[in-house]
């Protein structure tokens, strides 16, 4: 018996299998926004549907969930009914949506075709989403009425998904 | 009916694979040829379950049997043939299938082979293989079962990961990449033999080298093909990310090229046994790890083989290897004895071991990158990301370093060696790397780094073409005639040895070409506007319009290119003319959106010619204005031929001697000719 070789290689195996067994079972798509915690950064962008333009600040007060998305995502059309229904059920939180890297008539065909139920801003250079460091659509910012961004969520949400989060900003 | 028949032949292998295994290592223990006997017996009965249980589900794929869970899953009636066939490994469940038939093939041909030598070895060996057999078979039966029946039948399926349908290349390079992982099984389970058998005797390193060898010939494909994907389809205008998925199958392929050449230590010098037994063992660890990293989840990769059920289960078996490996290598590393002696740092058997410390330290240093971020997150709790700059950093010398030994080492006689003699063989490859710099230096390149990959890369052509070619020269000075020389000397004698050196010239030309293409690289980036043209690097580009385009699997918006030799007036610069010059080529680059991304992928178009490749990138498309990624890279096209040379001289060396008997060489006086026996 070699005991150099078995310890070594003893504690090899252990470091290995340890950091793998700490790995299973995390997403590693998902990363933590930084911003949780901080104040949303502000934007004012006009809306695409009514035409008003839309100042987060003058939002304070109500929760707000600002969900990003794009007519070319298609994720984002499974989202689309769970979003319109939880606003028309929601009335005391503000929805609104900032789209990116698309176009107005795009956009319009797309609410006229799935319906609406809350603004939908333009994010004609992509501001916005690189302040909040979007990493891809659909994903979800929820905001309390302090302005304060409480949680993030990555791809398309389900109800529950959607409950669970606006809980925190509700809080 | 085809799920349930699928699901008894799965467990029969589990079945098969575990008594057959048990049974293996009591015949090895025992020294029993009738054990032995009985092993194969199983070993082929695992392999013809294996066979079978793969064309059951090919025929499920084909007859789009969506009563089958796997079937239901990646099937479509609306997808071309291939794609149907090609969907057994587009998905966990099929791929490890996959797996499994590749293993009970590679099993049951490599006890073909051995079946009347080695008896001493192989029961241990076959006992080995069929412990992966089992475990394997008992993944497909339980966490990644495919044959589970599907009631009522839908009437139709998604379809395959439409990743797998945008690119030819998808089709060959995961069956090069399993041949080559699971082909490690093979000399992992000769290195457990030698081991439990306690000495590795020299009639048995042929085959450990030959059973090494060919895997390592595959997954030297596979890795280059996995970067020509990327290159072609990602987008981004490079052939390496340093993702974690392609580095799980370099790790491998790191410590298999290092145990290629300390095998041929121990073959010359009876020494660095243990050494290359462990390098063989961490070669198959390896790509159990790398099938942990695709196959679990937990690294972020672009192969997203999404949240499985089966990383628990890998894991736990590299556990189990990993300490079969350690305690065994323990037990009897000490009765491995070395035979003979290094005599001389500066030898050839000196520069393979210091080959094989920068290979090792090579490897440590990818998987020390690879895992640190998972490391981080479990001590700290922090996310983190290890990129392009730390490995860049790291692997550059250290590839620059194994550059230089490709050189110097089989430029050094075996042995002790005078120090006139040393700079007879030393100095001359000198001047044809000081050539090769001059030419660079001439042609504009000013990378340090560069420079030096090309001063060391003439000198190791050089030497590499001298090497390859000095049994045909011996024979010729020695007044035989040119043709039957060249057969027999480099052909039949010395076609180890001159598959060898093939080897080594793809290498040295992957390295110069991966050094100028990386370093030499020019890009722009241009908004265009339809009708608008620039000039970049030699082309002029013209954009054209854009086209929509739907497809059963995806959306794409294609805009069209001109590229043109730039002449008369509207050439340099953007401009708004028609571009003018002599038409070469049109390009299209494409944006594609699949169904359930998140974002769409873009496709870029390449111009390839013998110097360098044009690659287009679209980086986004609004209206009448494209803007787009141009890059001008010299000798990219030159790493894919490379790499297939380094292949084809794996192969020449692999095909076997048509004697099988083994010819002792007496260790004191090596000529060149007994190498080539050897």
């Amino acid at each position: 018996m070699n005991r150099t070789v078995l310890i070594i290689g003893i504690i090899i195996v252990a470091a290995i299998v340890f950091v793998l067994f700490a790995g299973l079972g995390k997403d590693p798509q998902h990363i933590d926004s930084p911003l949780v915690g901080k104040p949303a950064p502000p934007f004012a962008l006009k809306a695409v549907n009514t035409g008003e333009t839309i100042d987060l600040e003058s939002l304070r007060g109500k929760p707000v969930i600002v969900n990003f998305w794009a007519t070319w995502c298609v994720p984002c059309y499974e989202e689309h009914p769970t979003l319109v229904a939880n606003a028309r059920q929601l009335p005391d939180v503000q929805f609104v949506g900032v789209v990116f890297n698309d176009t107005e008539d795009k956009i319009n065909r797309f609410l006229a075709e799935r319906g609406s139920a809350y603004p939908t801003l333009l994010d004609a250079n992509g501001k916005t989403a690189i302040a909040y460091g979007v990493g891809g659509v659909p994903e979800t910012y929820f905001i309390n009425r302090a302005g304060t961004i409480v949680a993030k969520y990555e791809g398309p949400m389900s109800t529950e998904i959607l409950q669970e989060n606006l809980a925190k900003a509700l809080r | 009916m085809t799920a349930t028949f699928g699901r008894f032949l799965i467990l029969a292998s589990v079945l098969v694979s575990t008594t057959g295994a048990f049974i293996a290592y009591a015949a090895g223990a025992k020294r029993s040829p009738e054990g032995l006997k009985w092993s194969q017996r199983f070993a082929y009965a695992f392999a013809g379950l294996m066979v079978i249980a793969t064309g059951v589900m090919e025929y499920a794929l084909i007859t789009h049997d969506f009563s089958v869970q796997y079937v239901a899953h990646v099937g479509s009636t609306q997808v071309p043939l291939w794609v149907t066939i090609v969907s057994l490994w587009s998905s966990l469940e099929g791929s490890i299938l996959f797996w499994g038939f590749i293993l009970g093939i590679y099993i049951a041909a490599t006890t073909w082979v051995n079946r009347n030598q080695h008896q001493e070895y192989m029961p241990f060996a076959i006992g080995t293989w069929l412990s992966c057999g089992a475990f394997f078979s008992f993944l497909i039966a339980g966490p990644a079962n495919p044959f589970l029946s599907v009631i009522p039948a839908p009437l139709e399926g998604p379809g395959p990961n439409p990743l797998l349908q945008n690119h030819l290349l998808m089709i060959i390079h995961p069956p090069m990449l399993y041949l080559g992982y699971v082909g490690m099984t093979i000399p992992f389970g000769f290195a457990a033999a030698a081991l439990l058998r306690g000495r590795l005797g020299q009639s048995f390193l042929r085959p450990l080298r030959a059973s090494l060898l060919l895997p390592w010939v595959f997954l030297t494909i596979a890795i280059m093909l996995g970067g020509w994907w990327a290159y072609e389809v990602l987008g981004w205008g490079g052939y390496w990310a340093w993702d974690p998925v392609e580095n799980a199958s370099l790790l491998p392929w790191l410590t298999a090229t290092a145990a290629l050449h300390s095998a041929i230590v121990m073959e010359r010098r009876g020494v660095l046994k243990g050494w290359t037994v462990t390098l063989i063992q961490a070669s198959f660890l390896l790509t159990i790890l790398g099938t942990f990293m695709t196959r679990s989840g937990v690294f972020n990769s672009v192969h997203s083989f999404t949240q499985s059920a089966i990383g628990p289960t890998i894991l736990i078996f590299l556990t189990a290897v990993l300490l079969f490996s350690v305690i065994l290598l323990a037990l009897r590393i000490d009765s491995l004895e070395a035979e003979g002696r290094i005599e001389s740092a500066v030898s050839r058997e000196g520069m393979f071991l210091v080959n094989n410390l920068f290979f090792v330290v090579f490897t440590f240093t990818v998987l020390v990158g690879t895992v640190f971020p998972l490391v981080v997150e479990a001590v700290k709790g922090k996310q983190m990301s290890v990129g392009r700059p730390y490995f860049d950093a790291m692997v550059v010398p250290v590839g620059t370093a194994l550059l230089f030994l490709l050189g110097v080492g089989p430029a050094l006689p075996w042995g002790k060696t005078s120090r006139k003699e040393m700079l007879r063989v030393l100095l001359p490859p000198l001047i044809t790397g000081a050539v090769v710099l001059i030419i660079g230096y001439v042609l504009g390149v000013r990378s340090a780094w560069t420079l030096v990959t090309l001063l060391f890369g003439g000198y190791a052509a050089h030497v590499t073409l001298a090497q390859m070619w000095l049994p045909l020269r011996q024979r010729l000075k020695k007044g035989d005639a040119f043709a039957p020389a060249l057969i027999d000397a480099q052909l039949r004698r010395g076609r180890r040895r001159f598959g060898g050196y093939v080897v080594h010239a793809g290498a040295v030309i992957v390295f110069v070409a991966i050094a100028v293409s990386s370093t030499m690289r020019t890009q722009q980036e241009v908004t265009l506007t339809r009708g608008q043209s620039t000039t970049f690097a030699g082309y002029t580009v013209t954009f054209t319009g854009t086209e929509e385009r739907t497809e059963p699997h995806r959306q794409s918006t294609i805009a069209h290119f001109n590229i043109s030799k730039p002449g008369g007036p509207s050439g340099g610069g953007t401009s708004g003319g028609g571009g003018g010059g002599t038409l070469i080529t049109t390009m299209e680059p494409r944006m594609n959106q699949y169904a359930a991304m998140r974002e769409p992928i873009g496709t870029p178009a390449v111009y390839s010619t013998i110097g360098r490749d044009y690659y287009l990138s679209i980086m986004n498309l609004q209206g009448d204005q494209a803007g787009i990624l141009i890059i001008n890279m010299p000798m990219v096209g030159w790493i894919w031929g490379a790499v297939l040379l380094m292949g084809a001289g794996g192969l020449i060396a692999l095909i076997p001697a048509r004697k099988r008997t083994y010819v002792v060489v007496p260790e004191s006086a090596p000529t060149i000719d007994d190498e080539a026996i050897a």
